[in-house]
């Protein structure tokens, strides 16, 4: 079923040795910044230049104030709409779950920034020959057996790494055992089919950024519609030839009777 | 660190108090983590809520610098509920293991004046004596304390306090710790700290859990702590809370500095302190004539244990067995093999009566042109010193400096700084490109005295013979050249001293002395030590024979005849003929169950992984905490870590072999009472140098000890003027002064700018809006910053008046690719009683929109 994530925002502390692993393992460029003001987040979100970013959310909640550190990348989700929406098969998803872009294929059209639920794809709008960047999952190390750079980086275990299954199994574990500490909810494992990441959170999801999904795929629409394609192709066959014999039997009928007209 | 990073997970309860060690030190994280996740409970007490406030179970925000008054209330909190609840603390540690039932000389705890006894207006210090035990040979003891039914104990209903107390003797120590503390009830505490009555109740009880039997509270610091006028006192408080909560010498437990960068742990251990050698030995002074006068000087004389306690015995480990003379004489033959010690000893350079050698005084003697030249190695003291404009100035007066980094910095760069003509200043600056830490080898002593060997990984940057070097090199060849220039002078100064010096660190298989390519290899094993001649050791009836060369495998062994070299006694061992330099070990099993990963580096002392060990168990050696076992007596021997002292526990011990546990202090037990600190025998509240309010706990405003470098170089600011309390810090992503950070694009992404914090009270009132462009001033200067508005600085009420704190960050200046201003333009020029650390923790300051 693939690897998978277990971010437990109870347990990050807001270093951002994750963004800086990211960046180095993946050789990308830096951002031109600015101190935003209402937080010390920066680069302000994900871009061609940036595949995480950790967001620093002041949260009230229950009666007391949270700093709560949310990291962001690509979910990598179990059925990918990027991948679906790609019209010329530029997006892959390898046998550890990542989804992967493959630059040498894409035209440009930049389908699957509008078919992602979590708005992860981004274009590398400063350049003359741009291409989409996102979270690659580190598929390179994975293939290698190794581990993704921002979560072999951690220093407090916030990001757990492992089979999926073993990480949903985790944050039960761990929801089961601290009930009062964790929202009963693991964002990820049912959202949009099921995404790699998935989080634990002490704070309601959608106050830190995780905005209710439903738990159907974004590509069931895709498949109902695709569904129905053989179908309606049999149908229109069957009526076809059924013209087809239809007016094959009309046509010997009429050259049988100017036949025996002929015959008179 | 008493204890290490991996032991913090073995705590029940971890106050963090004056540091942000999510921030700071992101590492200690993970086993806080580990620690919370096994159930342990984590007390963040700081003026911020920062990244380690947001990981806290409970938080608790104070006004900066009132950490004397937050943690006296916690003394008095336990003093009453140890009283009323005997059976949730352990007594027999109390009694047994620290000074507690000592009969002190006749001391007053401060009234309305705020002085202790022995105070000296014209001096403006205090005379100790009245400090001391009655009897420094054999002190004194309160006998009813010694019973474990005093009935004290008993009293735990009585809502009368004194009445309970009254019963001990008026000079007992545990007396006057409760005749000095019940000031400090929580009501007078809130005042003070703007801290809750509620709050305050509930983070006492909390942490006073660890002091069961068996439970375990770590306390870990940093310069939120020390960099105060009264910096060692608020260290002083932690270990007095430590010691009456049992957790010193246990796992779990400690008062544990974390320390502010890589290897300050070393750079202390080996003397780069002004005040101690390498080895923490009193340097000498201009009193001590002779070698012999100078060891006098600094061995303790023993203080044994009272008549009437089960211990007969006081180690005093730098006297016992002549160890200081045995030190010294080996340290001296460590760097003068040829020399009688006596002599050497003379080559010694001698501190000078009433001069501080400290940071603050050298930037005022080089202001005032009395120190000419500077070298600093890796250091940037106009960003990250106090009252950096002051310093800016003053390195002007210097002839010349020089200057090793591996980047350029502030301080290299003062002479072109923004508004300054170059032309004007006529400072000859030298700049010697250092190698990084990953391009030489080395070894790299973490808080936790972890000496870790780290080898050479790529070459510095550059052509082959322009490349950056190492410090060893650069200090050996700039030796090389000073012994030629000696050599050729018959009239220089402290001549022999130069010529005589030894040097010789050639690496394995060169018989030439190498003077370009020196081993830090060859560095380790002198600083172990070794035989200069064969020699036979003997030490508590058994002997050992070295050969002449062969590495001496422990201090023990050390000749006090100059026969052995050992250029610092505490980390003899650390290199051995049978197993080498043992700073290399990578073994990373843990036998012990507790995390000591003891075959993991080498640690001082002895490898003993949590100091003062021979406090975790009972007088039986069993112990205290069996989850988590630092030692234990099993069948006549000790099992686990390195035990501190040898021998027998107490009650097993031969009469006159029957040790008290804290084997480096003369009297062996903790003291809760001190008479070694400049202002103080126990910490006293004083307000910070600047600060928003009158002093509620006495009439002195601040502590009278305190070092303050005179107004003309240093305005002191004021509350109409300036009415907000700031403190200083550092972010994650920036490291210290910027040097090595603001230069790394991948940081500066995250940190793109100087910014201040500032709570979105004040900016509401203020009308700043985040983001906004502001000024922050306060008497020595002003800097301009971006505004960060939060929620996480609120406004406290102090004294029933409204006390907002001001956020600023230190790490940036006017180098680098990533420019700006210093909080420490701000900072004043102030430092503690007793190190003259500065007090940049808390000052006062104005803001408005830029």
């Amino acid at each position: 079923m693939g690897k998978g994530v277990l971010v437990d925002l109870t347990k990050c502390i807001g270093c951002r040795a994750c963004q800086v692993a990211c960046k180095q393992w993946n050789e990308l460029p830096v951002e031109d910044t600015k101190v935003q003001g209402d937080t010390i987040a920066n680069p302000p979100g994900l871009s061609g230049k940036t595949y995480t970013t950790l967001a620093f959310k002041e949260v009230e909640h229950d009666g007391q104030f949270h700093w709560v550190f949310a990291k962001n990348q690509c979910m990598h989700c179990q059925y990918a709409g990027c991948k679906t929406a790609c019209l010329v098969g530029a997006f892959d998803k390898t046998e550890f779950g990542a989804i992967v872009y493959e630059k040498n294929k894409c035209i440009g059209c930049r389908y699957c920034q509008m078919a992602c639920p979590f708005g992860v794809p981004a274009y590398e709008w400063w350049s003359r020959t741009p291409w989409i960047q996102k979270c690659t999952f580190c598929a390179d190390l994975q293939s290698n057996g190794l581990t993704p750079a921002c979560i072999s980086t951690c220093p407090t275990d916030a990001l757990l790494f492992g089979e999926r299954d073993d990480m949903i199994k985790e944050g039960k574990q761990r929801i089961a055992a601290n009930p009062d500490k964790y929202v009963n909810h693991i964002y990820g494992e049912k959202e949009v089919g099921g995404t790699a990441w998935m989080y634990l959170s002490a704070v309601p999801f959608e106050e830190v950024g995780f905005y209710p999904m439903r738990e159907e795929p974004v590509t069931h629409n895709v498949d109902n519609a695709m569904f129905a394609v053989p179908f309606g192709l049999a149908v229109v066959a069957t009526a076809m030839t059924g013209c087809y014999f239809i007016f094959k039997r009309r046509r010997k009928l009429a050259q049988a009777k100017s036949r025996s007209g002929e015959g008179k | 660190m008493t204890n290490h990073y991996i032991d913090i997970r073995n705590a029940d309860q971890i106050l963090i108090i004056g540091s942000n060690a999510a921030e700071n030190h992101p590492v200690s994280f993970r086993y806080v983590t580990q620690a919370q996740e096994q159930g342990a409970t984590l007390i963040h007490v700081d003026p911020r809520f920062n990244r380690t406030s947001a990981k806290a179970d409970i938080f608790v925000q104070m006004r900066s610098g009132t950490d004397i008054a937050f943690m006296g209330g916690m003394i008095l909190h336990i003093l009453e509920d140890m009283r009323k609840n005997p059976q949730n603390y352990n007594i027999e540690y109390l009694v047994q293991y620290t000074n507690a039932a000592y009969i002190v000389n006749g001391a007053d705890v401060p009234g309305e004046d705020g002085l202790f006894s022995g105070w000296d207006p014209n001096a403006g210090s205090y005379d100790r004596t009245s400090w001391r035990y009655s009897d420094m040979g054999t002190p004194g003891t309160e006998p009813r304390l010694l019973s474990p039914f005093w009935s004290g104990w008993a009293k735990r209903n009585s809502p009368f306090a004194e009445e309970a107390w009254e019963e001990l003797d008026d000079h007992c120590v545990l007396r006057l710790m409760w005749e000095h503390y019940k000031r400090y009830d929580k009501e007078t505490v809130s005042r003070i700290t703007g801290v809750s009555v509620a709050q305050l109740e509930r983070v006492y009880a909390e942490y006073a859990k660890s002091g069961a039997v068996g439970k375990a509270g770590t306390i870990m610091y940093s310069m939120g702590t020390t960099q105060h006028t009264y910096g060692s006192q608020n260290v002083r408080i932690y270990a007095i809370v430590q010691l009456l909560l049992a957790n010193i010498g246990v796992a779990g437990g400690g008062v544990n500095a974390l320390r502010g960068t890589s290897n300050v742990q070393g750079a202390c251990d080996n003397g780069l302190l002004f005040h101690i050698m390498p080895g923490y030995i009193g340097v000498p002074r201009d009193v001590d004539d002779d070698l012999d006068a100078y060891l006098t000087r600094i061995s303790p004389a023993t203080i044994n244990p009272a008549a009437g306690l089960p211990t007969d015995h006081s180690f005093n480990w730098w006297s016992f067995n002549d160890n200081m003379r045995r030190y010294v004489v080996s340290q001296l033959k460590a760097w003068w093999p040829e020399q009688d010690p006596n002599v050497s000893f003379q080559y010694l350079p001698k501190a000078k009566a009433g001069v501080d050698y400290s940071h603050i005084p050298i930037i005022e003697e080089i202001n005032a042109g009395k120190i000419k030249g500077l070298w600093l190695f890796g250091q940037n003291p106009v960003v990250g010193g106090p009252s950096v404009n002051f310093a800016r100035q003053a390195m002007a007066k210097l002839d010349w400096m020089l200057f090793v980094d591996i980047w350029m910095n502030e301080t290299g760069e003062f002479w072109k700084r923004p508004g300054v003509d170059p032309t004007t200043i006529n400072t000859e600056v030298f700049l010697l490109p250092a190698a990084a830490s990953y391009e030489k080898e080395g070894s790299i002593t973490n808080s936790g005295r972890w000496a870790q060997w780290r080898y050479k990984s790529v070459e510095p940057p550059g052509e082959p013979d322009k490349r950056g070097r190492s410090d060893l090199r650069i200090v050996t060849e700039l030796l090389a050249k000073l012994k030629e220039l000696y050599e050729a002078d018959a009239d220089a100064p402290n001549r022999d001293a130069i010529l005589n010096l030894d040097w010789d660190f050639t690496p394995p298989g060169e018989e030439v002395p190498n003077w370009t390519y020196p081993s830090a290899d060859a560095v380790a094993r002198e600083i172990a030590g070794w035989a200069l001649e064969d020699y036979t050791a003997v030490f508590a009836g058994t002997t050992r024979d070295y050969k002449k060369g062969e590495s001496i495998d422990t201090f023990f062994h050390l000749d006090d005849q100059g026969r052995t070299a050992s250029g610092e006694w505490l980390f003899c061992g650390s290199y051995t003929t049978a197993e080498g330099n043992k700073l290399k070990k990578r073994i990373n099993v843990d036998e012990s169950g507790v995390g000591l990963y003891s075959d993991w580096s080498w640690c001082w002392p002895v490898n003993r992984r949590i100091i003062y060990n021979r406090a975790a168990v009972d007088l039986d050696g069993v112990p205290w905490d069996k989850r988590h076992p630092v030692v234990a007596w099993k069948d006549g021997a000790w099992v686990g870590d390195v035990i501190d002292g040898g021998g027998a526990p107490i009650n097993l011990a031969p009469a006159g072999a029957k040790r008290v546990p804290f084997i480096m202090l003369p009297e062996g037990v903790g003291r809760l009472w001190g008479y070694g600190l400049a202002d103080g025998p126990v910490p006293e509240m004083y307000e910070p140098w600047e600060s928003p309010i009158d002093n509620i706990m006495s009439k002195q405003q601040f502590n009278p000890v305190a070092y303050i470098t005179p107004e003309e170089n240093n305005p002191r600011g004021t509350v109409d003027k300036y009415p907000y309390v700031a403190t200083t810090y550092r972010c994650t992503e920036h490291w210290q002064t910027g040097t090595m950070t603001r230069s790394l694009p991948w940081l500066n992404e995250l940190m793109p700018e100087m910014y201040v914090e500032i709570g979105d009270d004040l900016a509401g009132e203020l009308g700043i809006a985040p983001g906004d462009k502001v000024k922050v001033e306060s008497a020595r200067g002003e800097i301009a910053a971006v505004a960060v508005v939060t929620k996480r600085l609120r406004r406290l009420v102090i004294d029933r008046k409204p006390v907002h704190t001001v956020g600023i960050l230190w790490q940036w200046g006017y180098t680098g690719r990533n420019k700006g201003d210093s909080g420490n333009l701000l900072t004043p020029h102030v430092g503690d009683a007793n190190t003259t650390i500065p007090e940049s923790k808390t000052f006062l300051c104005n803001v408005r929109r830029a």
